[in-house]
């Protein structure tokens, strides 16, 4: 039976690491948007030697299970480099993680750059302004907002998806749960509340877009 | 001012849109160009500031001179320096405010502090009437009100020559006449003006000297008398039945 008890018990047992579940989505979103950014614009400028690179780097972690990814990474190339070998399972999650949200951010922001009419870079050429002034100034701040909702959505994925760093023994929430099922057996309560959390995480980021699309739409 | 040597374009390769251009505009002509739909008088206009790039021949404004053969960017950048643009779709910046689309290049490139941008940004508001909405965004702004900022924002450079490409064709009829009186008041502080209308009328009232463009030539040069009054060419008599009749 539901033991009511034990669940508020283990409840801020298991919230207690929050912090780290967070604390990895927000470090991995951060380099994910720069990695995005910078690929968009690759695929967006077709940079001559660089382009073929990206699509390939996009085919590769789109095309494998992050799972696979993630084994590869921590456990297939610590036997060829020293510096994976060596590295925290932490900062292998998050590295992990930040390419692979990358290349899904990519794609989210391509399409916000093809967005940006070409009429209003014509504009800034006609004015003066360099490519990368332009691409930094008038092209970017336009395609984010045109990507919004789809890097909430890769936000949220990113979120949900650190749920794996328990498989290289990171105790986020999902580690943490697991080894107190491992004690208990009281898997029931366990990940319910394992369930409630992340789905609290979803709408406390679901409602944050909610409140920068208003602000946006204030805007212009 | 202007000086077009053998200026050609093909966009294909095959067919030329504009077949060996001359022409030399002096400093404060006012020159309208007028001509039926595709006849190549926008893409004229765009291969001034290499917003299209020519095919063959030379261009000069100012004292920058540019081949269509052999150039750099760095040269594109200079001729573009002499002059500035209204587009038809006025192409304003879209997240920015009327005053940040007009300072736009005063900070990017001619590196002036947010200050001194924002005091020549008012008196530019004030030039064109638009005081009132200096922090309104490009979508809460008619389309006569738009194209007023794309004055605005043109004449923030201080162009040698200002490029008009068919400013009033994308707004509604009564929205026409305030962009026009905004145009012939810049015209009459002595700019020195391409512009590419179909408004015949008003190229009459402004211009010191009409091109018509047929195929791709400039078939017919002159003083808006000699071009409206007294055609000669068959193809501008016609062009002129049609448009004022
Ligand atoms: N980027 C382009 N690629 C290919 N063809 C083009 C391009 N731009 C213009 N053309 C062709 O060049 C010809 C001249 O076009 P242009 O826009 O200069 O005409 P226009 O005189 O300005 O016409 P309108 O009065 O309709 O604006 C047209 O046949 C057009 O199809
Ligand atoms: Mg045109």
């Amino acid at each position: 039976m539901f033991d009511l008890s034990y669940f508020f018990g283990v409840f801020p047992v298991i919230a207690s690491k929050l912090q780290v579940t967070l604390s990895l989505t927000l470090t991995a979103a951060i380099f994910s948007i720069v990695i995005g950014v910078i690929i968009a614009v690759i695929g967006y400028y077709k940079i001559c030697f660089l382009y073929p690179i990206t699509r390939f780097y996009l085919s590769i972690l789109r095309g494998t299970p992050l799972v696979a990814q993630l084994y590869f990474f921590y456990y297939g190339l610590a036997r060829v480099s020293e510096i994976v070998l060596n590295m925290k399972p932490l900062t292998a999650v998050a590295l992990v993680l930040s390419l692979n949200t990358g290349a899904f951010m990519s794609e989210s922001i391509r399409g916000g750059l093809l967005s940006v009419d070409s009429g209003q870079k014509e504009a800034a050429a006609m004015l003066g302004m360099s490519e990368l002034q332009t691409i930094k100034r008038i092209v970017l701040p336009q395609a984010f907002r045109v990507s919004l909702p789809s890097l909430f959505n890769d936000l949220i994925n990113l979120l949900k998806a650190t749920s794996l760093a328990f498989m290289l023994g990171v105790r986020d929430i999902m580690g943490q749960a697991k080894s107190e099922g491992a004690q208990s057996f009281r898997y029931f309560e366990i990940y319910l509340a394992v369930m409630i959390i992340y789905w609290i995480l979803v709408l406390g980021f679901s409602h944050f877009h909610k409140i920068m699309d208003r602000k946006c739409m204030d805007m212009y | 001012m202007i000086e077009i040597r053998d200026l050609r374009k093909s966009f294909d390769g095959r067919t030329d849109i504009l077949k060996d251009i001359n022409i030399t505009i002096k400093k404060g002509e006012i020159v309208a160009i007028l001509g039926s739909s595709g006849t190549g008088k926008s893409t004229l206009l765009r291969c001034l500031n290499y917003l299209t790039k020519p095919t063959n021949g030379s261009i000069r404004i100012g004292t920058t001179s540019i081949d269509a053969k052999k150039h750099t960017k760095k040269d594109i950048m200079e001729l573009r320096s002499h002059s500035a643009m209204v587009f038809q779709n006025y192409n304003l910046f879209k997240n920015k405010t009327a005053m940040e689309n007009i300072i736009e290049a005063l900070i990017c490139i001619n590196k002036k502090s947010k200050k001194d941008a924002q005091r020549i940004g008012l008196q530019l508001l004030e030039k064109v009437g638009m005081l009132d909405r200096k922090d309104f965004y490009p979508s809460k702004l008619s389309g006569g009100q738009q194209q007023r900022i794309g004055i605005a924002r043109a004449l923030a450079v201080e162009p040698e020559v200002l490029l008009f490409d068919e400013p009033t064709s994308a707004l509604d009829p009564e929205l026409v006449g305030e962009v026009l009186s905004t145009i012939q008041k810049v015209a009459q502080e002595g700019a020195t003006m391409v512009l590419v209308t179909h408004e015949i009328m008003f190229a009459r009232k402004i211009a010191t000297r009409i091109l018509f463009m047929a195929e791709g030539t400039i078939v017919a040069d002159g003083t808006p008398e000699e071009i409206l009054d007294f055609p000669k060419d068959e193809r501008l008599k016609r062009f002129l039945d049609y448009n004022v009749n």
